[in-house]
């Protein structure tokens, strides 16, 4: 296809991905050098019908004025990356230098914002991804295992937890767990302590969401695996077969190198998918317990009283060089792999 | 009806140059046929006649006219491809009519063409059907007719009968021939079957890793090959080649002493001879040797010999009786052999 | 059939089968429960007694003399005006939909027949930016819209939606484009057709199943959106999963907590509803996804 066509025809998609995706990061950088203005304030005298006295007030025309002077607010450099509520170098240095052990120094630090949410992003990536591709090569297996007939309503339900949006999917497991509802009494009742809470540990809360992630990732991994299973090649099974080869080892030497693509594909996706953990969160109201690097971006920008755009832009920029570590080894793997078959 | 030219064509995918300095004059109505191996550029040579491939270096002109720069659409030409490319969610009727449509030929026009060429394909009871309701000799001849409903200029078949059976491959051979010689129509037609070329062209061009080896007709291909390729290429079975010394016009290898050769010289050498030429006799005369296969071909047996690393194989009566290892005399008529160089290949003229 | 189902051993048999109930137990009682507990009072579904009390509806029974009850979908689509909220998703949903496949399918069209190095890298950087999470991004947009007073509309929200997909949509289209065979292209050029004569005429007819998957998953994209609606729409013409998101936080006060279940109840039902048809669809397309 002659370059001038190529252009004409993606065009539009690349456009839209440019505008909204790459020019964003260059913004983002740029805003991430930025904190917002200090609000000027007025001293003000109120009267009401106790007596008059002073107020203090933001001063909402110089304010205004203020940010059309200066839109990004004032610069800051590097400084809003080593505050407290991101890298936080000071306190870090601080918590270093205690006489404490090492399990104090990392309670501490994991009370700090930015690595609180670290640690509960990461555990939960590194938890859940595996475990649901686990989980479904365990659905696939089983479906296809089972009768053929069963296969259409097997994949319906198992679905189900995939197609509903998550938060509200998160929604309807909260109600479950919770004290009143059908969950969160069953398991009183079983485990005979009439005040346990799933919301109110910190633990328990990790648990649920991690359980919660499980469950909402397995069909994914289960449609892709059940895929790879129906395509493993006969010729090899039935090799293997006359082999004498047992049905552990055919699922070893024959089923599971098969399928390793696929599983490094899921694994790929499910990394990325899993880091960005937040609708969960919030589902799960669980925000006081466990924090996600998302959910940190997500409460700047919704901060009370006025947006804090510089600390979620270098948040946001903190994000993307973690999910880039994170990628990296496997993006070299494929890349190998990829200029092989391109270059044949 | 157009003559085409294709002058120094070259093309490199990556490192490889698949097509290299080729040179082809192509006359108004004659019959094409590009034969050679997989991977001897033959198809990527007619796709840059089409257009849907750009040259890396050299010209092609169609019609008197350099059409390097212009697209599939804006030549006038037409191609059958080897899977039909059909339009499957169109009627064999619309399938046809397409091209008629796209050139912008006028409406008025489009019945009476489409209908000539459904009878000449012999379709015309299927006007209605759509592609998966046709089997694979049918498509085929869908494909063909949709290429000839515009007479175009230059027609272009990339192995067309590849995919048929054998019995089909025939038949539809046969009416292709005949297709061609009702319309006269230029045709560039590739393929890697000697037997298709041979029976179907014009003029052969074989073909070997991007160079032309030779170019003529099926006749002084099959009689007079250029080279040791063309001579191992061509012929059902192709032509016994055997390397050995010539000298003093008597050629000699082990097993085999064939005398009377027109040729002065003492040097290594490539003997070649056909099956057909050659003939089994009572006495030694030059060539005895033991049978390793023997073959009943129906209308005659082919015996096959070993001679030195060479596979020699020669054509008997249908109703000849030879034992594997049985020793049998053959004699090779020195004026049906043909000298090729040991390290080049081609030709020694004698 | 499995390789050789008559001869799987028994145990193998019961424990899949074991295995599959717990699990099908798992996937889908929740929503059963929820749909079932959505037409019970506050008292029947979050229960001190149990969970007896939301199957039999003893206290539903008691406040409106019938086992089940529409108070709380009457109270979230009428008093909440909840339809607004469906309205405004339709919007979005539709626009994105449309927007999306066609700037998708011209896109891939071009990646698969390209035959050059730069459409592989192009996928490439597709992917990488597919890692990048949308609330970051969103972090960079709120300013600039401000700026250009396009805040708060449905149609800003759409193209960020579009945007953010394109790399799936992408990379699912191209998987199918790949499995029409160029003989199809080759034909309609050499009989006449420019490019996108080609791309519309021959191969959109051709490749419509692959269509309907891709807008299949940007349907449920823009639907089951939060993170992107929540951020950018003002109050007034927010979608529904962000509106329900902002119903919890005032039913905690109101105590009205029926109403977010029955929110969330009409929004899942449809999609349960149209699952079955689409199914096929979906299976095939993840998998296929893979593929390219």
């Amino acid at each position: 296809m002659p370059h001038r066509t190529f252009i004409a025809f993606i065009m539009p998609s690349l456009c839209t991905m440019l505008i909204f995706i790459a020019l964003p990061l260059v913004s983002l950088a740029y805003q991430s050098l930025f904190i917002e203005a200090e609000k000027p304030i007025r001293v003000v005298q109120t009267c009401d019908p106790f007596g008059c006295h002073l107020e203090s007030r933001v001063d909402s025309q110089a304010l205004a004025k203020l940010r059309a002077q200066e839109p990004a607010g004032r610069f800051n450099g590097l400084k809003t990356y080593t505050n407290p509520s991101h890298l936080a170098f000071a306190d870090v240095a601080r918590i270093w230098r205690q006489p404490t052990g090492i399990a104090s120094k990392l309670n501490q630090l994991f009370e700090l914002p930015l690595y609180r949410a670290l640690a509960f992003t990461l555990g939960y990536t590194l938890i859940v991804t595996p475990l649901s591709i686990f989980l479904g090569f365990g659905i696939a297996a089983a479906t296809n295992t089972l009768p053929d007939g069963l296969r259409a309503s097997i994949t319906y339900v198992t679905l189900l937890p995939m197609i509903v949006p998550s938060v509200l999917g998160a929604l309807v497991l909260f109600w479950m767990i919770d004290s009143r509802g059908v969950i969160g009494s069953a398991l009183a009742y079983l485990l005979n302590e009439p005040d346990l809470s799933l919301k109110t540990s910190p633990t328990l809360t990790w648990v649920t969401l991690f359980v919660y992630g499980i469950w909402q990732s397995a069909p994914y991994a289960f449609i892709v695996l059940f895929a790879g299973l129906q395509s493993v090649p006969k010729d090899t099974l039935e090799s293997a077969m006359i082999d004498g080869a047992t049905r552990w080892a055919r699922l070893r030497y024959v089923v599971l190198p098969h399928l390793r693509p696929l599983i490094n594909f899921l694994a790929i996706i499910s990394l990325m998918d899993n880091f960005r953990v937040f609708e969960a969160i919030i589902g799960f109201n669980a925000a006081a317990n466990a924090s996600s690097v998302s959910l940190l971006i997500f409460e700047d920008l919704r901060s009370s009283d006025s947006p804090l755009y510089g600390s979620a832009a270098a948040s946001s920029m903190l994000t993307i060089l973690c999910i880039a570590v994170l990628l990296l080894p496997s993006m070299v793997s494929n890349w190998k792999n990829f200029k092989l078959k391109a270059g044949a | 009806m157009a003559d085409a030219r294709l002058v120094n064509l070259g093309k490199r995918f990556g490192k490889t140059d698949v097509v290299k300095a080729l040179n082809l004059d192509i006359r108004d109505g004659e019959f094409i046929v590009l034969l050679g191996p997989s991977g001897c550029g033959k198809t990527t040579t007619m796709r840059i006649v089409a257009g849907l491939e750009e040259t890396t270096s050299g010209q092609i002109w169609l019609n008197g006219r350099v059409v390097n720069d212009l697209e599939p659409k804006d030549r006038d030409i037409a191609m059958v491809f080897q899977n039909y490319g059909l339009y499957p969610n169109l009627t064999v009727y619309e399938n046809i009519r397409f091209p008629l449509r796209m050139r912008k030929i006028p409406a008025g026009e489009h019945r009476r063409r489409v209908l000539a060429a459904l009878e000449m394909v012999e379709l015309t009871d299927f006007a209605d059907r759509r592609p998966a309701q046709l089997s694979g000799g049918q498509r085929q001849r869908v494909a063909l007719a949709r290429a000839i409903v515009r007479t175009p200029a230059v027609c272009l078949m990339d192995e067309p009968l590849s995919n048929l059976d054998a019995k089909l491959r025939l038949s539809t051979r046969v009416q292709l021939k005949h297709l061609h010689h009702a319309h006269r129509s230029t045709t560039i037609y590739v393929t890697h079957d000697q037997t298709e070329a041979m029976t179907l062209a014009d003029r052969v061009v074989v073909m070997n890793r991007g160079l032309i080896q030779q170019v003529a007709t099926p006749r002084v291909i099959y009689g007079t090959p250029a080279n040791a390729f063309v001579a191992g290429f061509i012929g059902s079975p192709a032509m016994n080649l055997i390397h050995g010394r010539i000298g003093q016009g008597v050629f000699e290898a082990s097993g085999i002493r064939i005398s009377g050769l027109a040729h002065a010289g003492a040097h290594e050498v490539i003997l070649g001879f056909r099956a057909e030429d050659a003939s089994v006799i009572e006495h030694h005369c030059g060539l005895s040797a033991p049978v390793y296969s023997m073959e009943l071909l129906g209308d005659h047996s082919m015996i096959t010999f070993r001679i030195g690393d060479a596979f020699v194989a020669v054509k008997a009566a249908k109703d000849h009786q030879a034992e594997i290892g049985e020793i049998v005399h053959i004699a090779v008529p020195a004026g049906a052999c043909h000298l090729f160089h040991p390290i080049t290949g081609d030709r020694i003229s004698p | 059939m499995p390789l050789n189902f008559h001869r799987t051993p028994r145990a193998i048999l019961f424990a899949a089968a074991a295995f599959m109930v717990v699990w099908l137990l798992i996937a889908g009682f929740p929503f059963v429960w929820t749909l079932w507990g959505s037409f019970k009072v506050e008292g029947d579904f979050f229960s001190y007694q149990g969970w007896i009390d939301a199957v039999a509806g003893r206290n539903t029974l008691a406040q409106t003399g019938h086992l089940v009850t529409l108070g709380a979908y009457r109270g979230v689509w009428i008093e909440e005006q909840f339809w607004k909220a469906a309205l405004h998703t339709s919007i979005v949903t539709i626009a994105v939909v449309m927007v999306s496949l066609s700037f998708g399918s011209l896109g891939a069209y071009a990646l698969a027949r390209s035959g050059h190095r730069y459409a592989y890298w192009i996928l490439v950087a597709a992917l990488v930016f597919r890692a990048i999470p949308g609330i970051a991004l969103i972090s960079g947009y709120l300013l600039p819209f401000f700026r250009l007073n396009v805040w708060g509309y449905p149609p800003t929200a759409a193209l960020v939606l579009v945007a953010l997909n394109q790399p799936f949509t992408l990379w699912l289209l191209h998987s199918f484009f790949l499995t029409i065979p160029r003989d199809l292209d080759e034909s309609a050029l050499v009989d006449g057709c420019t490019r996108f004569q080609a791309f519309r005429l021959v191969i959109m007819p051709v490749m419509w199943p692959g269509v309907v998957t891709t807008g299949i998953f940007s349907f449920l994209t823009a639907y089951s959106d939060f993170v992107v609606c929540s951020m950018l729409l003002s109050d007034r013409n927010q979608t529904m999963v962000p509106r329900i998101v902002a119903f919890l936080g005032t039913t905690q006060e109101t105590g009205r907590p029926m109403y977010a279940v029955a929110a969330v109840v009409s929004v899942t039902l449809p999609l349960f509803v149209l699952i079955p048809f689409f199914q096929k669809r979906i299976v095939n397309g993840l998998a296929g996804a893979v593929k390219g």
